[in-house]
């Protein structure tokens, strides 16, 4: 019954190459330490050529996993001149790997019950103290003087620093997922401190340009308490303004 | 004052926002002798556990902390207007147990496991104090080696880093997998 329309499953559902490979090789019910490597390329290939287009960054790992296959099928098919017995089975690489990846994996699904256990205790640390503090009246920071600060630090930045070269490119995506990473640990962001360790203008741009999607999302907000004091971003829902 | 011991290293214990460790605690009461100190410790341990509290000490990463009961969540979250608190995503996940079992280990033996990059979840997790810097490998790029840290125990509520599910356990998912799949079927 199993034919490949069943696998309807989106290439982001997997955290891996090694992820999808694993699948496959539990929905065949196959042993894998004795994986049938034309069937599971197969697999494999018609699984990727669902996707109409690959993502190079994010799925390039997908082809080398592809690659691998092909050329452990390849192997395996090859005329050999010595039988095969005195060497080590192709497949060996990838089931060790395979095998490591499972165990990593199972490992984290029992680490993440102990989290869920884990997170149901308070502890005094984990307390958000801004429950707690008198809520202050801040203004929002308008978009001008966010940009004009911005401007300013980075001006007092370039005279301070050689200039660097780099190639890194940096991702306003990437840059959010880092902003918000901060809130999973502070209350707030520090404006200043955030933007002045940036290691690049470009790296600046681009978390500048993050902070301004997450504001226009109205998922953070920037506040000051009057003009020239600190500029502070919190997340919209914790933030301690008045509730309206 | 020492009947008072009891009530000193409640104090202490109380005060820290980290797991106090028992080194921590002789360190500071310095004028007890060291069995005295156990033996306060393990009266105190008794109390809590026996009492009918809202609070407990749960041992975490080597050390001594407050809680408070797991039964008590809902309640607590209504009080601080939290929704939810925030859980790991599971590449998030997957990258810690990579490097929880594998330690000391850089990002390309982290990426080569997993068989991902793992480069911006290493982020994520240096930031979120998850793991450590713990110098650089004499190889080839000096890469960074990686440890998990002591924050890391306190998330997951291990007293050591021993206490990681084991091997056993770890099969025992997995068989539990394959039966579930041949069920299934």
């Amino acid at each position: 019954m199993e034919n490949s329309a069943s696998y309807q499953v989106k290439l982001e559902v997997f955290e891996g190459p090694l992820d999808l490979l694993l699948f496959l090789i539990r929905k065949k019910k196959i042993d894998i330490h004795d994986i049938p490597m034309a069937t599971i390329t197969k697999e494999y290939l018609e699984y990727l050529n669902k996707k109409e287009r690959i993502n190079l960054d994010r799925e390039a790992e997908f082809l080398l996993i592809a690659a691998l296959l092909i050329y452990i099928k390849s192997q395996m098919l090859l005329p050999r001149e010595k039988p095969i017995e005195d060497e080590k089975d192709p497949r060996q690489l990838l089931v060790d790997r395979l095998l490591d990846y499972q165990k990593i994996k199972a490992a984290s699904l029992l680490l993440k019950e102990k989290e869920e256990k884990e997170l149901q205790k308070w502890k005094r640390a984990s307390i958000p103290f801004q429950s707690f503090e008198k809520e202050m009246d801040s203004l929002e920071v308008s978009l001008f003087s966010l940009a004009e600060s911005f401007f300013t630090l980075m001006k007092r930045k370039e005279k301070e620093e050689a200039q660097i070269i780099k190639g890194k490119e940096f991702s306003i995506e990437e840059k959010i997922q880092e902003i918000l990473a901060v809130f999973e640990e502070n209350s707030f962001l520090d404006f200043f401190d955030y933007f002045y360790e940036q290691e690049s203008f470009e790296e600046a741009l681009a978390s500048f340009f993050a902070l301004l999607e997450l504001i226009k999302s109205r998922i953070v907000i920037a506040l000051q308490k009057s003009h020239f004091q600190p500029i502070k971003v919190w997340l919209r829902d914790k933030a301690p303004v008045k509730r309206t | 004052m020492k009947e008072r011991l009891k009530e000193v290293v409640e104090s202490l214990i109380f005060i820290s926002l980290e797991p106090l460790s028992l080194e921590k605690i002789k360190g500071v009461l310095t004028e007890f002798p060291e069995e005295d100190i156990d033996q306060a410790i393990k009266e105190l341990l008794e109390s809590y556990a026996a009492d009918e509290r809202g609070i407990q000490i749960i041992q975490a990463a080597g050390g001594y902390l407050f809680s408070t009961k797991s039964e008590h969540d809902a309640w607590i979250k209504r009080l601080l207007r939290v929704e939810r608190k925030n859980k790991l995503s599971s590449a998030a996940m997957e990258t810690l147990s990579a490097i929880a079992y594998h330690q000391p280990i850089t990002l390309a033996e982290i990426s080569a496991l997993r068989g991902v990059d793992s480069s911006q979840t290493l982020k994520t997790l240096l930031q979120k104090k998850m793991i450590n810097i713990i110098g650089r490998k004499k190889s080839p790029g000096n890469p960074l080696i990686y440890r998990t840290s002591n924050k890391f125990l306190t998330h997951f509520g291990l007293s050591d880093i021993k206490d990681l599910p084991t091997p056993e356990e770890i099969s025992k998912i997995l068989e539990e997998e394959k039966n579930f799949e041949k069920e299934e079927n």
